[in-house]
This record gives structure tokens, sequence and C-alpha cells, in this order.
């Protein structure tokens, strides 16, 4: 856009934070009514260069300019009332108040002293009107999905007449329904003048949305693409400094005998639907569908920590309905859970004993833990799973997302597990991590071990799944075979519409 | 935990060494072996409500549950049960009552904090109704003994005389911890001119730049580093058992303490030995987290009720020995607030996740080195309650200062590897 | 199932006849029937069941009056509600402890004006009660500091433990003993200067060295003890003001090796203490025998409502005094205490 105003120059910014150059001389200029996304993997810097301008850091060196004229941006209030608006990854919304009161939340309009009820919804009306939200202004936000949650966040940054709106990561706990209708809103603000800078993972949204990509690596501009030079590989080129051409890739393989067999199951979260199939050692399969279709549920019944309310588990031909966790573990069912902070790891313990968790019954000596071969196995578990931790003591908190996800994996391959599941395996997680653990999926298979997996990036589904199931609902809607897998054949199905398979 | 440990012992050292100062007669048998006991009594109820607090629960009636043990043991007494009989029987009522807060905490899933706190008035109420509300006394002031057998008067508050071995066991401790301090001090020093010339030659004149050093190298000097401070302990203790050895006046050991001995390594091998010990502690940091994990977080939350309950009715048996006279309305009133002090003192976060066993027994003994203390030194029997809060807000604070520090400088370093 | 029949069936007929009682309550004091009259503790106490004792004793030997007799379990609302309680039902008189004498003052007079009220025990000076039933604290510790110069001729250094110096009859008694020791001249209730806590007050031949609290904690109560025997090793005797100080003393005293070189003087009746007395151990204590607190309110109060008012004094005090116990007197008193122990702890 050769004619569009300058609306944001950021120059040379700096920040230091103790032990750590989070950024160095790093540039950015974002035009009126743009859409610039900024990827990097993991570390590269990117919320901290999001966050200064929002004035949740500030920076040690470098200026920023708006409109020309440079200013200093030290708290978020400051930054907002140059009509810059952060929504972060995590939203930060009152459930319990509902979407009016969210929207002007901190910035009530007044009469005397007494908030201006009548006002407030009257102007929410007209913003969820802008970001194409159809509900009632006083629903309460508890009640939306998370979707519809994220919109109600635009439509507060649009209440302070933002001109700058900076996402980061917003798609990633939407489906990919909603991920497209908050592409549609994205649109529509930039249509109306709003310039946006758009943080993701996923390149398929950039290459869908963006206007210009700049790419961060350790906290440096590494470059800058733009109109159909945005394209998969050069932004993956550039964020990990080498080619990944060999992205996904996923050899066709003979599966083995069934291992996993649902007859007829029915799991608490969607009592009415009977769910049947089967999988075969050495297979993975993938499990496509929208957020809140039954997927996550699927796994937990078959996983034991919500037990079945109907139906039959098999496992290698062997009756198992697990009602604990424990249960399913002693038959050799593992499930690296969606909610890997909360679920999948204790925090603040140390690697060494995540990795020993579920392992430590087994090496136990009447009760007592066996704390050499606990050593042992967090030390083959750093070399197997390639973990980067400066030692086993490390208390996994302090690991990053990729990391922690290879210590809830090596957690469950210690115990030698028949049926592995995994719940969005690599959300969160940068591409280098990403491919070792899909690297990881496949060895488990060709070990033999049964692969199940849930997934909402479609890519992921696609590449890795040796066939696909897709819920809808609570039921299972079809199933794709290595030459049905399409993009368009899971979408079909995700939405319920069964006779497109 | 170890740094936890040794600074709350720090604390103890400090409070002990000045109210040593301001009051010779501080360090004399007589005073030592009461000293002894009380922290003993406190520790076993500060070790019970520690396994509580692992799991991110909280025990309100462990003082009402002393209450009613010892007045049961008084109603006993007074009815001519067969007292070896009684106290089993008590000790299982206490189980029980562990098992009911376990229960109802686990299965209904109510509040910890409103289970016990109910306990905490239910209990009371049922001693003062069963006794009618009398305190219970005894002819004689020999107390209950008169009722047990003297086996069981000893068992439970005859002292050992100890006071011949204090001494020469005071002079080996010094020798052990001198010969530690220097050995790890060669160790240390050693690092020391690894890192920098200067530093070195800084630390080779004085211990305190050695200690900085150490400090800010935590990591890599963790293992001499600790073992230095804990020689340097050993010989202060030492220096003590020494003192109080050679007063010439009687020092004992009363059978509460003997119990805290059972009682603390059970414990501390509980807690750090076995699975059932670190799956305690997983599942007070992350309940969900452990039960993903296939851990049967409510059987341990319940064992964890339990296990508090018991000592806190062994605790009531301990006391009503102890003081010969039970009031069924004031017996153990407020001890669960001593008692979970004691615990937070000693490294056990309220968030559950947390607790080593040694440093329990530490902050009961500060608490009750205190009163002593203030005692001794003579400050105003009103101003007592205020110190003693004083001091443990000041120690908590201190630990989640440090605590926060070291966090800081770990995530630096994380940042820093992944550049 | 029938019991709680009976209940339910009690209590609507106590609110029904309580309704119609104060509605026509003049009938109730103006017949010969006899005198509905309560008498409500401060809380549940061995002393407050020595005082019952005195209540059923005046009961059954003056006649004429049907007593209640009322432990409020916890504190200042309890008590409250049984006042209001006995005012619905139109009790004739009520003799009071009250907790918070000048807290409640306004709702004193409300009872006093819907019935005749008398104090006992503690007083509320501000109040419209009748008359006030209890003991000199003060000469009461003047005669524990007597016996403690008994104790100890030679005199020496004294230690005092009490459970909590907040409540006036606490500081009077501890003042009490303080003067008499320091041979002062004696100071008149109502107008007495406290000493501080934190002093040593150094007479003659005896020298008060400390005063402990314990806030009714067993275990400190005891642990100041042994305190107290630590920092003071020539410590001559030591004085409990609350019934349970002197037992604790002697606990710490024995586990120190001490008895007999530590006297022990002490206040009220434990039983622990009475034997220390009989066998040598301690050598005395001061009673104010509670049980006549309970004859004396009953018999004033019947008095009152027999329209009698010659027992009220101008100054509206009656003091019921105290009896020095010690090894001479022991076994008549004792004697004397578990027969009122005795009466007192028969529940209706």
């Amino acid at each position: 856009m050769p004619d569009a105003r300058l609306l944001l120059k950021a120059t040379a910014i700096g920040k230091q934070f103790p032990g750590v150059r989070a950024l160095h001389n790093v540039d950015l200029t974002l035009n009126q009514g743009e859409v610039l996304s900024l990827v990097g993997e993991n570390g590269a810097g990117k919320s901290t260069m999001m966050k200064i301008l929002a004035g949740v850091h500030t920076s040690d060196q470098g200026t920023i300019e708006l409109d020309g004229k440079p200013v200093d941006i030290k708290s978020v209030r400051e930054a907002q009332k140059h009509g810059i608006a952060l929504i972060h990854q995590e939203l930060n919304l009152s459930e319990n108040l509902d979407i009016a009161a969210n929207i002007f939340l901190g910035n009530e309009p007044q009469k005397f002293g007494i908030i201006d009820r009548k006002r407030i919804y009257e102007e929410s009306a007209k913003y969820l009107k802008r970001v194409g939200l159809d509900f009632p202004t006083d629903t309460l936000v508890a009640e939306l999905t998370i979707g519809h949650q994220q919109l109600v966040e635009i439509s507060k940054a649009l209440s302070v007449d933002a001109r700058i709106i900076i996402m980061d990561e917003p798609t990633s706990s939407l489906s990919q329904k909603e991920s497209e209708n908050l592409f549609e809103v994205i649109r529509d603000l930039k249509s109306q003048g709003i310039a946006i800078i758009y943080i993701s993972h996923r390149l398929g949204e950039v290459m869908e949305l963006s206007d210009r990509v700049a790419v961060l690596r350790d906290g440096e501009n590494v470059g800058e693409l733009a109109g159909d030079d945005i394209t998969h590989d050069g932004m993956v080129k550039l964020m990990v400094g080498r080619d990944l051409s060999q992205f996904y890739k996923r050899a066709a393989i003979t599966p083995g005998e069934v291992v996993l067999e649902l007859d007829r199951l029915r799991t608490p979260a969607h009592p009415k639907d009977e769910i049947s199939f089967s999988v075969r050692g050495g297979e993975i399969v993938g499990i496509a569908g929208l957020v809140g279709a039954g997927r996550t549920e699927l796994l937990q019944t078959i996983f034991g920590v919500t037990p079945a309310v109907g139906g039959t588990i098999k496992l290698d031909g062997k009756e198992l309905l697990p009602s604990t966790s424990l249960e399913a573990i002693e038959a050799g069912v593992v499930l690296a859970p969606e909610d890997r902070k909360r679920h999948g790891l204790v925090l603040q313990m140390s690697f060494r004993e995540n990795s020993s968790l579920a392992r430590l019954r087994m090496d136990q000596k009447l009760g007592m833990i066996d704390f050499k071969s606990e050593i042992d196995l967090a030390e083959e578990t750093i070399k197997k799973l390639n973990v980067k931790t400066p030692h086993t003591e490390q208390v996994v908190q302090y690991l990053s997302g990729g990391n922690q996800q290879k210590v809830v994996l090596g957690k469950w391959l210690a115990m030698n597990p028949r049926l592995l599941l995994l719940d969005e395996p690599t959300r969160g997680i940068d591409i280098g991590s990403k491919q070792e653990i899909y690297k990881l999926m496949e060895d488990m298979a060709a070990r033999g071990v049964a692969v199940m997996f849930v997934s909402s990036e479609m890519e992921e589904v696609l590449g890795m799944a040796d066939r696909a199931l897709v819920m809808h609902e609570g039921a299972i809607t079809g199933e794709l075979s290595p030459e049905q897998l399409t993009e368009e054949a899971i979408m079909q199905l995700a939405t319920g519409n069964k006779a497109a398979a | 935990m170890n740094k936890n440990t040794l600074g709350i012992l720090g604390l103890f050292i400090l409070i002990f060494g000045f109210t040593w100062v301001s009051n010779e007669n501080f360090i004399n048998g007589y005073n030592m072996t009461n000293l002894v006991k009380w922290s003993s009594l406190y520790a076993i109820m500060g070790i019970g409500v520690a396994f509580v607090i692992i799991t991110g629960g909280i025990d309100l009636s462990i003082g009402s549950v002393i209450g009613l043990i010892a007045s049961l043991l008084a109603l006993a007494v007074k009815n001519q049960w067969n007292p070896t009989l009684t106290v089993v029987l008590l000790l299982g009522l206490s189980l029980v009552i562990g098992l009911m807060h376990g229960l109802l905490i686990t299965k209904v899933k109510l509040q910890p904090f409103v289970v016990t706190l109910c306990g905490l008035l239910f209990y009371r109420g049922i001693s003062r109704w069963l006794t009618d509300n009398q305190t219970m006394q005894y002819p004689g002031t020999e107390g209950l003994d008169s009722f047990f057998s003297g086996k069981v008067y000893s068992f439970f508050s005859g002292k050992m005389l100890l006071v011949d071995l204090l001494a020469p066991l005071g002079v080996g401790m010094m020798v052990v911890g001198c010969i530690g301090v220097f050995v790890t001090f060669v160790i240390l020093l050693i690092a020391n001119f690894r890192k920098s010339i200067g530093w070195g030659i800084a630390s080779l004149l004085l211990d305190i730049p050695l200690l900085v050093f150490c400090i800010l190298n935590y990591r890599e000097v963790k293992k001499p580093f600790l073992l230095h401070l804990w020689s340097g302990a050993l010989v202060l203790l030492g220096f003590i058992f020494a003192a109080v050895g050679t007063t010439g006046e009687k020092f004992g050991l009363a059978s509460p303490f003997f119990f805290l001995l059972v009682v603390a390594v059970v414990a501390a091998f509980f807690l750090n030995r076995t699975i059932w010990g670190r799956y305690l502690l997983a599942l007070g940091n992350n309940e969900e987290g452990a039960r993903y994990s296939g851990i049967q977080t409510d059987r341990l939350k319940i064992t964890a009720y339990v296990i508090c309950s018991f000592l806190a009715g062994l605790s009531g048996l301990l006391f009503a020995y102890e003081l010969d006279s039970v009031q069924p309305a004031q017996t153990g009133e407020f001890y669960e607030l001593y008692a979970i002090a004691a615990a937070v003192l000693g490294g056990c976060s309220l968030r559950g996740g947390q607790g080593a066993i040694l440093g329990v027994i530490i902050a009961a003994a500060v608490i009750r080195l205190l009163r002593n203390s203030i005692n001794l030194v003579g400050v105003s029997t009103h101003l007592e309650f205020a110190i003693i809060g004083l001091v443990i807000l000041g120690g908590v604070t201190a630990d989640e200062i440090i605590k926060r520090i070291v966090a800081k400088r770990r995530t630096a370093q994380v940042k820093a590897a992944k550049g | 199932m029938i019991k709680k029949l009976t209940i339910i069936a009690a209590a609507t007929v106590v609110f029904a006849v309580g309704c119609g009682k104060t509605s026509d309550g003049d009938d109730a004091t103006g017949g010969g029937t006899k005198h509905k009259i309560a008498y409500v503790t401060n809380g549940i106490d061995p002393f407050w069941d020595l005082c019952a004792a005195g209540v059923r004793q005046a009961e059954s030997e003056l006649g004429g009056v049907e007593c209640e007799i009322h432990f409020p379990p916890k504190g200042l609302a309890d008590q409250k509600s049984i006042l209001e309680t006995l005012l619905a039902k139109g009790i004739a008189g009520i003799a009071v402890s009250p907790i918070d004498a000048d807290g409640q003052t306004q709702f004193l007079n409300e009872v006093a004006g819907q019935t005749k009220m008398i104090t006992h025990d503690a007083d509320a000076p501000n109040s419209n009660r009748l008359v006030y039933i209890g003991t000199d604290n003060y000469k009461a510790g003047r005669a524990l500091g007597q016996l403690v110069k008994e104790a100890i001729p030679d005199g020496g250094e004294v230690a005092i433990f009490v459970g909590r110096l907040e409540q006036l009859n606490a500081r009077q008694r501890r003042q009490g003993v303080i003067d008499e020791l320091l041979d002062r001249p004696s100071q008149v209730l109502g107008k007495i200067e406290f000493d501080e806590v934190a002093k040593v007050f150094k007479g003659e031949k005896y020298t008060v060295v400390d005063t402990r609290t314990d806030n009714f904690v067993m275990d400190a109560a005891k642990s100041n003890a042994e305190d107290a025997i630590t920092k003071y090793p020539n410590l001559a005797c030591m004085v409990g003001l609350f019934a349970y100080n002197p037992p604790r003393c002697l606990q710490a005293i024995k586990e120190a090796g001490k008895l007999g070189q530590i006297k022990v003087c002490g206040f009220d009746e434990d039983d622990a203490l009475l034997q220390a007395i009989k066998d040598g151990n301690a050598y005395g204590t001061i009673s104010q025998q509670p049980w006549k607190y309970g004859y004396q309110s009953v018999r004033v109060l019947k008095a009152i409502l027999d329209d009698d008012n010659s027992l009220i004094p101008a100054n509206k005090f009656i003091d019921v005094g105290y009896k020095t116990v010690t090894a001479k007197n022991i076994d008549e008193f004792w004697n004397e205490k578990r027969e009122m122990a005795a009466l007192g702890a028969k529940k209706d």
C-alpha cells in the first residue's frame, strides 16, 4: 500500500530484562488500515515488543512516533489515550458481569458520579454491531463462547477509540469457524481505517490476513515480507533460519492389530451420542472438529477422568471401562492433556519429579522411592526427547512450552503405553519443538503404539494423521481415509454436513 | 527446603543467643528441660497440621480434638477404665475423626476450612457436654498417674536424666562441626579462587565475602555451601549442649520429646522417601495434574487429615498428662493457631505443596522459645502475643522475599539460557 | 420422637405463659405463689457450680422462691439473649454477673426497668441495679498478702500469676497483695490507684518481682511458673490469683524439685491447692466462699420482692467477705466445699 498514511514508527527499540536481552534494535512501522503480522518462534521477542507499544513495559532504548510525533508511552492508560489497545492471549473479561459492563469496565460514563447505565447499553450495542456480535448487551460474559468473548474484547478496544489494535494469539483457543468470523471482523476493522498488529503461530492465518509480515528472531528483526511474498515456507525460513520444506510428511504405514475399540461409548458430556470406532497399533489417528465438539471429553473418558455413562471400551481385546485415570494408566492408556499447566504438570516440582510422577509407582520398593532409577529416568528422558533444561532439578515452571510438553510426553513414554492420547499436542509451542513432538508421535507409532490426537490446527491433522475422525456436537460425523483427507472435507463434517463425506 | 530450614534455625539460634545473653539462668538444666518439653508438644501438633497444609487444606479443629481427647481421658480415668485400653480407644477415636474430616472434604466436597471449623465447635461442645464442663482434677498433684499404673506415668511424663551425657555429646558435636566447617571452607575457597582471585583472597581473610560469594553462586556451590552452614549450626548446637551439660542443674528429656522423635522420623521418611509423600506434595501443588497422572488424590488427602487428627489426639493425651488437669472449655483452645503458625513458619505454604518436617519442629521450638524468652527477659506480659505475632510475620516475610529473589534469578537464568 | 414432641409442647406452653405473664405481670409478684427468680452467671465454670449450690441452699431454706440458674456458654451475646428470654417470661427478679459492666449499662438498665435486678460477683456501678453482692477484692488481696507474710516471715521474692489483668477483680486482688507486702496504707475500693504491670516492687522485706498473665491457657499458666523459677533462683513465694494458677505453680515447683523451698499462696478453692495445703506443700488460700454469693443473692432478692428493703445498705454493696484457709482449718473448709460441690452439681 504505497499511498497509505504512516501511523506508527518504532525505531531501534531495545529492552533488557535481568540477564536477558529481550529486544535489540527492533524497527517496526505500521500504516493506517493495515494488518501487520508479527511472527517468530517463542521467545523471539514478539510479546515484549507489543507490550512496549501497549505500555505494559517501557523500552530501554529507541523511539516511538505516532503520526510523525515522538511519544513516550509509560502506562497502559497512556497507550489507550494514544489509541493503542492490546488484546491479551488470555482474555481479561469479568465473567460475572454482562457484555456492556465489560466493555466500559474502568471507563464508565458517569452522570453526577453515578454510572450512566442507559448510555452504557446504547453505546455497547453500537460496538457489538461493528464487530458483528449479535447478542443482547446484558448477556453475561460467562455465557459466551471464547470466540464471542474475543469480540467483546475488541468492542472494548473500540470503545476507547483505538486506532491500533494489537492481538496476541487471538485464535489459540478458537475453533475454525470462530477464527473465520474473527478474520471477517478484522477485515471490517481494517476497512474502517483501524490498523491491526497480529501475532500468531498459525502461519496459515497469517498468510490469509496479512498485508505485511515482520519476522523477529532472538529479539532482532530478521526480515519483512509483503503481498505475494508472504508464503508459508518463506516465513518459516526466516523464523528458524533454516529451510523447513520437509515440515509435514507422514509416510504411509501398514497398521497392526486393533489396539483400541470403542463400542457405542457414551460420554457424560454428550450422553446421547454413541461413539464407535477402532484404532490399530502403529496408526496415528487425528480427531478433528470444532471446539466444543466433544473431542477432549472423548479422550478424557477413554483415560478415565470422566468415566463413561454407557458402551464399552476394549484395549487389546480386553474390556476396560476405567473409572479413574489410574485404571487407564495401568492398562496402558495415557493422555497428554490439552491444558498442560493444569493437568499435565506439577509446575512447582522439578523436571525429575515430574518425569517420574507416573513411573514412581512401578519402581517403588515397599512404598519407598527408588531414587537411583528416578534420576536415571530423568536423564534418559532429557537425552531421548532432547529436552532443553540445565539439569534434572530445574523446576518445570521455568521451562518453555515445548519443553514442558516434552516433560509430559516423557512421563508417559516411561510407562510404555499401548495407547497414546494427545490433546492439542502442539498448542502454544514453537516450530522447532513442534517438529520434535511430531517425530516422537511417529516413533511411538513405529513401535506399535496406537496414537490418537485431537487438534484444531487443520495442517496438523492433514499432515500427521493416517486417518481422521471428525466430530460434531458429540458425535462422529465421519471418517476420512488418507485419500479423502482434505481441509474442505474436514470442514464439511465438522460443521455437521455428513453427506459431503 | 534445606535453605528454608536453615533460615528458621538461624532465627532460633539468634533468639536463643539473645535470651542467653539477657539472662544467664536461661541455659540452666531446668529451663532447658522445660523448653524441650513444650517445644516437643507443639511440634507434634505442628507436624500433624503440616500434612494437611501440604495438601493445600487446613485443620482448625486441632485444639478442640486435643480438648476432646483430654476430656475423655479424664472421664475414663474417673470411671476407672482400663488405662491402656482407654489410650488405644482414644487414639482410635482421633483416627476416626480425621477420617470423617477427610471423607467430608473429598467425597462430599466441602471446604476444609468449613469442615474443620464446624469440628472446632462440635468437639469443644461435646467435651463440655460430656463432662458437664467440670474441670477434671485429681486428688494429689501427682495427677492422673495415681489412677494409671506407674509404667504409663513414666511412659508419658517421666523424665530421663541425660545430664552426664550432654556435655560430651556437645563437645563431640562441636568437633565434628568444626571439621565440617573447615573442610567445606577449603572446598568453597577453591571454588572461589576459580571464579576470581580477588574474591578468593577476600574470602581467605573473612568468612563474610565467602558467604556472599556462595549466595551469589548458589547453584554451583549448593552442596558444600549447605554443608558449611549446617556444620556451623552443629558447632553452635554442640556449644549449647555442652553449656547446658555443665550448668550442673538437672536436665531431663520429658517423654513428649521421645514421642516427637518417633513422629518426626516417621513423618520425614513418609514425606521425603515414600511415593505417597511425593504424591502428597504433587497433589498439594496441582491436584488436577496429580489426578491426571494416575494419583488417587482423594485417598491421600484423607490420609493427611487422618494423620493430623491422630497427632492432635496424641497431643491431647500428652497435654493431659503434662498438666494433670483438664478444662473441657479451655484445654487446647487456640492450639490449632500455634500449630498452623509452626507449620507455616517452618516452611509449609498455605497454597500447598511445600513442607519440611525439620523446619516445622524448629519453628515450634522458636514459638516456645519466644514465650520463654519474653518471660525471662522481663518484657511486659501484655506484649507477649504482639511479639510472637511480629516474629512470625517477620520470619514468613523474609522467607517470601528470599523465595522471590531466587525465582527471579531462576527466570532470568532460564531466559538467558534460551537467549 | 415422643421426647421431641414433649419438648415442642413444653416450649409452646412456656411461650404462651410467657406472653400471658408480660401482659399482667403484676399478678405474679403480688400473690402468695412462689417468686420466680433467676441467677445468671458470666459463663461456665466450677466456681459457678459452687455459687449454684448456695442458690439451691437458699431456695430450700428460705422457701417462697423458685430459682432458675443460667450459665451463658459463650460470652456477652449469650448472656444478653438469656436475659431477654427471662424478661419475656416475666421473671420477677434477676441476679446477674455482668460480663462487661460499662458496655452493658444501658441494657442492664432496660432489665432493671422491667424486673428487680441485682448484680453479684461483678458489679455494674453505673446501672440501676438495686444492690451489688460481692467481695471486696482489694481487702481479699490484702488478706492474701497477709498469708504470704505468714508463709515467708523472713521476707523474700514474690511472683504473682493471674489469668488476665483486664478484669477489675484481678487488678484489685493484685494491688491488695502488693500494698500489703509493701506495708502501704489501705486504699478504698473504687478509688484504688493501680500500679503498672512491668515493674519490680521492692519493700523492706518483700519484693514483688513479676506479674505474669496466661489468658486462661493452661500450658501458659504452667510455663509461666516454670520460667519464673528459672528467672528468679531465690524466689520465695508464688501467688496465684485465679483458681487454676496455684495448682500450676505447684506442678512447676515439684518438677523443679523445690517443693517446700518455694511457698505457694492462692485464691479460691481448687482441690489440688487444698490437697497441697493439707500436705504442707502450699501455705494457704483466700476463699470467697462462692456459695455465699448464691445464697445472699437469693436472700436479698426474696426480701426485695417481699417489699423488705432493709437488707440494702446505703452504699448498695453487700460484702460477703472471704475466708482464710490454712493447714489449721483445711479439713473443716474442704468438707464444706465438698458438700456444696455435690449440691451444685445436682442438675434439676
